[in-house]
């Protein structure tokens, strides 16, 4: 699909224009930095903050899917359609996060109906990052501040102008009637791109990790690190990967609704059997499941490590736990243990 | 020699003579801005330590991770000092297993401004310790942006106070990093976990995120040491601190005293007593 080229007059009527037509989701100023919230207008939309403070998974794996729904007379209602919607504003590494999700619950003989529905219904047009915050490392784990994953559409600011590279058919559609991008703005997006890229100094090398993090499962550092972590659920609530859910039913005013809430691998209560007994009993093993869980688990399951690097565990960490320093207190650790062999 | 400096040899020198089997202080800050807690066991790791107040925990938390570890010392500010006060009136240390290194706080400072809580302190410095590194710290004037803040919300009425209290809490994900990061708030399992019944619902709504942020809030009246960790913990940036000041306040008025500031004082509302104000109740 060729690359267009979009000012920002036709990009504000083209948004105004889905704005009559859909849901359409962009984020907005509030007084923690930007939020996601469904927008009227154009100008509406913030892209000031480097990324927003909560993720955009709840596009696709809201933080409440209403599974089944009961009138005051027990009969099943069945619940509404997700709605056709534009997410405008999402950030690469967001959007590889919802790659990952859709890559996690649609896999063959597996696959989950609302998840799909959700992301069959939604169009996704990320804008580029034109900078960084120090707890940014896309690099680091196989993105780019450029990044297409996941996206139906990605625009690049070009000053006036933006780059736009249709990633889907959902995307062509937007820009097929744009002129074609020149040489000169294919140029300045690669330079831009390089410029970014050149502030994230952090790479993890996912696949030694791979290897490693099953023969540390039992190694005491999973207590020395955990120490530090309160056990909240901060890092997972925040991160665009996790996706663990709990089924819950609720009755208000005679109405009950099942529900599938996020859950929190860092709660004792999320891994509490109904006898009682707790496989991961202690602050340690939850904090392991987190990191086994991104880096191993995850590869395994869906071959693809399920950290996108946002850095929003770290800036959300009330404990100043820093993803990057654990993993690389992991790799490191090992090293050791293979020196004294 | 620098308080840092200081610190860092008393904390080798606890270490070296086996008096603690750790110092729990503060580390260098992290890209968050955050020192995270560092959990020193031997003189090597101590050199680590800072007397920096930028830790944004209240370092009481960990002691009772580590409590059936034997003595810990712990580098302490007005705030953690408080709270250690409140966790020995309800037995949950035991003073002989700590050994309190105390600092006189400069406040926290968050992107560039004083935590909203240290911005109105009026115990930087503990009121029990083992030792003193430094000096201590001068009491700071309330910010008086706070105070009016605080004046103006008094003036709204129960409706308007609902109102924001409703558009505050909505916010709230309940990943309850409030909770966790409370060293007073520590209940083998608390309310909101308790499954065997469900006492609060798991959905996100305004009306269960009350239910928690209320009855904690009545939890903690009395018990509060306004160190305003949770506050700074909260990810979404909800404003905990109004609710703690405005319930902290409340104590003061009716039962006299700041909880945390005098160990042979139960917390106020663990005790009844003849002349407790009780008119509301009829």
């Amino acid at each position: 699909m060729k690359h267009r080229l979009i000012t920002r007059k036709q990009l504000n009527e083209l948004l105004d224009r889905l704005a009559q037509e859909v849901c359409l989701y962009a984020p907005v100023r509030d007084k923690t930095g930007t939020s996601w919230a469904e927008i009227r207008r154009a100008d509406e939309a913030c892209l000031d903050e480097v990324n927003t403070v909560e993720p955009a998974k709840g596009f696709v794996f809201p933080r409440c899917e209403v599974l089944l729904r009961f009138d005051p007379q027990g009969n099943p209602v069945e619940p509404e359609p997700p709605p056709q919607q534009v997410v405008f504003g999402i950030r690469p590494c967001d959007a590889r996060g919802i790659a990952f999700l859709v890559k996690f619950y649609t896999q063959e003989g597996r696959t989950d109906p609302y998840v799909r529905a959700r992301r069959e219904k939604t169009t996704l047009i990320g804008v580029a990052c034109t900078r960084t915050a120090p707890t940014c490392f896309c690099l680091g784990v196989g993105g780019s501040p450029q990044g297409s994953e996941g996206l139906d559409l990605l625009l690049v600011e070009l000053g006036e102008e933006l780059l736009a590279e249709p990633v889907t058919e959902k995307g062509e559609r937007l820009v097929a009637d744009l002129p074609p991008a020149e040489e000169k703005h294919l140029t300045a997006a690669e330079e831009q791109r390089k410029k970014v890229e050149a502030e994230i100094s952090l790479r993890i090398d996912t696949r030694k990790l791979q290897e490693l993090l099953p023969g540390l499962y039992d190694t005491p550092l999973w207590q020395t690190l955990a120490l530090t972590c309160v056990n909240c659920g901060a890092c997972t609530f925040l991160c665009p990967t996790c996706h663990c859910f709990d089924v819950t039913d609720e009755t208000v005013r005679g109405r009950t609704v099942r529900c599938r809430v996020w859950d929190s691998c860092q709660f004792a209560l999320y891994s509490r059997h109904a006898s009682g007994h707790n496989p991961r009993h202690d602050p340690a093993s939850r904090y392991r499941n987190r990191i086994m869980d991104k880096f191993y688990y995850t590869v395994e399951q869906a071959g693809m490590v399920s950290c996108v690097g946002c850095g929003r565990c770290i800036i959300s960490c009330p404990a100043g736990i820093d993803i990057r320093q654990t993993v690389g207190t992991v790799q490191n650790s090992k090293c050791k243990l293979k020196n004294e062999k | 020699m620098d308080r840092s400096e200081k610190l860092r040899q008393r904390a080798r020198e606890l270490l070296e003579k086996g008096e603690v089997v750790m110092v729990i202080g503060s580390g260098p800050p992290s890209d968050s801005g955050i020192s995270p807690v560092l959990f020193a066991t031997t003189p090597e790791q101590a050199e680590n330590l800072t007397a920096s107040t930028s830790c944004a925990q209240n370092l009481a938390n960990y002691l009772l991770k580590v409590r059936d570890r034997g003595k810990v010392a712990v580098v302490a500010r007005g705030c953690d000092a408080r709270s250690i006060t409140v966790l020995l009136q309800e037995n949950q240390l035991k003073r002989e297993n700590l050994y309190i290194l105390g600092i006189g706080c400069e406040g926290i400072v968050e992107n560039g401004r004083k935590s909203v809580a240290c911005a109105v302190c009026r115990h930087p410095n503990p009121l029990i310790y083992d030792e003193m590194i430094g000096e201590p710290a001068a009491v700071a004037e309330p910010d008086p942006e706070v105070s009016r803040a605080d004046a103006e919300w008094e003036q709204l009425s129960p409706d308007e106070r609902w109102e924001r209290l409703s558009a505050e809490l909505d916010r709230c994900i309940r990943c309850y990093a409030c909770r966790q990061v409370c060293p007073n708030c520590y209940c083998p399992v608390c309310f909101v976990d308790a499954s065997m019944p469900q006492l609060v619902g798991r959905t996100h709504n305004l009306s269960d995120n009350m239910v928690y942020h209320i009855i904690r809030a009545l939890h903690m009246a009395g018990r509060c040491v306004e160190c305003g960790a949770c506050h700074r913990a909260c990810p979404v940036g909800i404003d905990l601190m109004r609710f703690n000041r405005r319930v902290a306040k409340t104590v003061r008025e009716r039962f006299g005293g700041d909880a945390g500031t005098d160990l042979s004082q139960p917390p106020a509302l663990t005790v009844f007593k003849p002349d407790d104000p009780q008119e509301f109740i009829r």
